[in-house]
């Protein structure tokens, strides 16, 4: 009996070289278009957008053909009193996009634009009685808010704001058996959780707490024949779930235990040639999403064309060398 | 078809209007969708409802987003006022077309919280929007907000709440009522995380939210456990490959055993059956009247520790696991299954050896090479025999094992235990079951896994 395996087949005639300048001009242009219906639908995460698009052109060397005077004013209009940083203007304020607008202000250079102060009084508020840390005011919990929480404060010099030995403990008590971790206590075990709660670790110098074999072993269980990784058993591989689990195996010192030869041609693959761009798998829709998280991983797979990314903040390494921050990782 | 601006404004309000009277004729609507559609034909609404089916045809949806998307951020704004009825419309629509839309549901909690909006009505939408978009991660935050307000309204967090508890009738009707009514939220709910999983394989949002939601409300409650295993096992049985559904049976199973191995003195609040008597945030199971119907746990009046309930509870599971992966070779998501159940089994039974005064590990867990974590490619897979295995205990033996290091439980369980049960596993028995997999093998997949899981139980359990 014949077992269907999730995976995908990569064609012969799939990209293998790096178009670096095609994805350049797909993310130059892709703020272009602001009428577009797509662009309405995914407002509501558009400074995380942006945070996408930048980063991936930092990378690329190619920050220059933003606009940072526009895009530093939008960040801008987009804090409101209490200090939190909305996805667009008239949304409302959340930790995941605080962190983008932090995020892309270092890229700049130019976080004092923003009143700092504030940003980190609405990180603090956050924190729960537990450790934990809501998204925003209404109170959901999930360890990805814990990392957006200490990597806003760490890229603004203020880890001392909040309990951390609460919020240690919050993160530890998500770990699982396979030494994965979920999105909160007793939920399953997820590649991009994974990373949020590693990162956390890392920047609060907590890395020691982490069974890196048992955890390294679970991460390089979702190599694929194809090279490429998923999230979890069983699902298909994807793009962005390969710099999440690479960044996770790099943060805790074991990326050389999967096939990085593989993993560089699953990445390639998934390059539209004609748009530029990456997307999920071979032959989909490109996005600025799978383009950061495509060119990232090769990034860390040493791919020299490309600036050293940080696993830990996903952020080009001589941004972080000029804020002084730097991450622990495993060896 | 429209086209200025006045007359895109004239068409989307109709359709609005359009897709809230389809809401108020028929209350039943339980799914949507989009009908493919690009162009308006005649001249007729694009809101089509057939039975309990609401589709939007697709032509108008290019007009609608952005009309219902900009109005409510222009309110947002102080730019432009709308009243309440007009708030509740506009984001049904906008949430409908696109349920990630965060500050949306934040207007509805606004509403919510000021009485304009009852929590039935915004679970319903949600309960739709997931019919169409099943990981939408805003809508299940959305409803956890939600059933923290209704579990807030059933159980007040007033400070001299427990001594009005048991007080006049009143407040036993009143109990009564809220009791039904919890249970009612709780079984919608999992009716919905049902629905999602069923449309998305290992929905992660679906399958956590329906964590969340045992965590919340029924945590200690053996009925609702037992029910929930009891109707996993067939949905699993049915998505072999959804890691998911097995990682909420793996916590069900959890749960269970924590509240069958609760000792009394451990937790004065609680009854040996893991009842929760103090009813805050849970779902009292007294007020049903089914406190004594834990599902198929023998019942021990006298606070033994339920130790053959758990050993059945393994030893079930693991047959499960067996059977499916026989019959569905090549699953990682069976194997994934295997490693935390045994593991569960392996820690609790470590743990209670451990209480009862027996040391921590029983003979035949520690005769394995203490093997060293390694990485599962650089190892070659050869390195472990396969007649190693061959050599241990059978099953018989095992189960004798089992049941001494287990204390004294209730005399007609061990009849019925050692009647129909060989036991739950030990570390050489799994050893076998490899072994027997392997044997005659034709999917290299299930032989993949089949020697990971081998050197999973060397280094993780053998250590």
């Amino acid at each position: 009996m014949g077992t269907q395996v999730k995976d995908v087949v990569i064609k012969p005639d799939a990209p293998s070289d790096l178009l670096l300048d095609k994805h350049a001009d797909y993310i130059a242009a892709y703020g272009s278009k602001k009428d577009d219906y797509e662009y309405t639908l995914s407002e509501y995460l558009r400074v995380s957008g942006i945070y996408w698009g930048l980063t991936v052109m930092d990378l690329m060397g190619q920050l220059t053909r933003m606009n940072q005077q526009e895009i530093s004013d939008f960040i801008k209009s987009c804090q409101h009193d209490c200090g939190g940083i909305s996805a667009s203007i008239g949304h409302d304020p959340h930790l995941l996009y605080t962190l983008s607008a932090i995020q892309i202000l270092c890229l700049y250079d130019n976080v004092h634009i923003l009143d700092v102060d504030k940003v980190v009084e609405y990180v603090k508020g956050l924190q729960q009685e537990d450790g934990s840390f809501a998204g925003d005011k209404w109170g959901e919990i999930d360890t990805r808010f814990s990392f957006c929480a200490v990597a806003t404060l760490a890229l603004l010099g203020k880890l001392d704001a909040i309990n951390m030995n609460k919020a240690v403990e919050f993160v530890l008590s998500c770990m699982n058996f396979d030494g994965g971790f979920g999105c909160r206590p007793g939920s399953e075990s997820h590649a991009g959780q994974i990373y949020c709660c590693t990162g956390f670790l890392s920047l609060t110098g907590q890395l020691h707490q982490i069974n890196a074999d048992l955890l390294g072993w679970w991460l390089c269980e979702r190599q694929l024949p194809s090279g490429g990784l998923n999230g979890r058993p069983e699902k298909l591989p994807d793009v962005c779930y390969s710099w999440w689990v690479l960044a996770s195996l790099k943060i805790i010192g074991r990326i050389h235990w999967i096939d990085k030869a593989k993993l560089r041609s699953f990445i390639l693959a998934c390059q539209d040639e004609e748009t530029g761009g990456f997307a999920d798998r071979p032959g989909d829709m490109v996005d600025p999403f799978h383009t950061l998280f495509g060119v990232a991983g090769l990034s860390l797979l040493g791919d020299e064309q490309i600036k050293d990314v940080n696993p830990v903040l996903c952020m080009p390494e001589d941004v972080l060398d000029r804020i002084g921050l730097h991450p622990d990782l495993l060896s | 078809m429209a086209e200025s601006e006045e007359e895109v404004d004239v068409l989307v309000q109709r359709v609005v209007k359009d897709i809230n009277n389809a809401f108020k004729r028929n209350p039943n609507i339980d799914e949507i969708g989009l009908i493919p559609c690009p162009e308006a034909r005649y001249n007729r609404s694009p809101i089509v409802l057939v039975e309990n089916k609401l589709g939007v045809e697709s032509w108008c949806v290019k007009f609608l987003l952005p009309y219902v998307h900009n109005k409510l951020l222009l309110y947002r704004q102080r730019k432009q006022w709308l009243d309440r009825e007009a708030l509740v419309d506009i984001t049904c629509t906008l949430l409908l077309l696109n349920p990630d839309f965060t500050t949306a549901w934040n207007v509805r909690k606004e509403l919510l919280q000021c009485g304009a909006l009852s929590p039935q009505k915004d679970l319903y939408l949600g309960k739709l929007a997931l019919t169409k978009f099943p990981k939408s991660p805003e809508t299940w935050i959305h409803r956890r907000w939600v059933l923290k307000q209704v579990l807030r309204e059933c159980f007040p967090p007033e400070p001299d709440r427990k001594e009005q508890v048991g007080g006049d009738r009143c407040n036993a009707v009143e109990r009564l009522r809220l009791g039904e009514h919890l249970h009612r939220v709780l079984h919608d709910e999992i009716k919905v995380c049902a629905n999602a999983a069923g449309r998305y394989p290992s929905n992660y949002n679906a399958w956590s939210h329906r964590i969340w939601v045992v965590q919340h409300m029924a945590q200690d409650n053996l009925k609702v456990l037992h029910d929930e295993l009891s109707s996993m096992r067939q949905w699993v049985s049915m998505h072999v490959s959804d890691h998911s559904g097995f990682h909420y049976r793996q916590f069900l199973l959890k749960c269970l055993v924590g509240a069958l191995s609760l000792s009394p003195s451990s937790s004065p609040q609680t009854d040996a059956r893991g009842l929760s008597l103090d009813c805050q945030r849970r779902l009292p199971q007294q007020v049903n009247g089914e406190a004594t119907a834990a599902g198929s746990c023998p019942r021990s009046p006298e606070e033994q520790p339920l130790v053959p309930a758990v050993l059945f509870l393994f030893q079930q599971e693991m047959e499960l696991c067996t059977d499916l992966i026989q019959s569905f070779p090549g699953h990682e998501a069976l194997w994934c299954h295997r490693r935390h159940v045994f593991y569960l089994w392996h820690h609790w039974r470590r743990d209670h050896d451990h209480h009862n005064g027996k040391g921590c590990q029983s003979p035949q867990l520690n005769h394995t090479d203490a093997g060293l974590i390694c990485h599962p490619r650089v190892a070659s897979p050869g390195a472990v025999r396969l007649d190693r295995a061959d050599s241990r205990n059978g099953p018989a033996c095992e189960s004798q094992d089992a049941m001494e290091v287990d204390g004294v439980p209730d005399p007609r369980d061990i009849k019925r235990l050692k009647r129909c049960l060989p036991g739950p596993p030990v570390l050489p028995s799994e050893h076998g079951f490899v072994a027997s997999i392997l044997d005659g093998c034709r999917s290299p997949e299930q032989g993949r896994f089949a020697l990971a899981y081998r050197k999973w139980l060397d280094s993780v359990i053998g250590q």
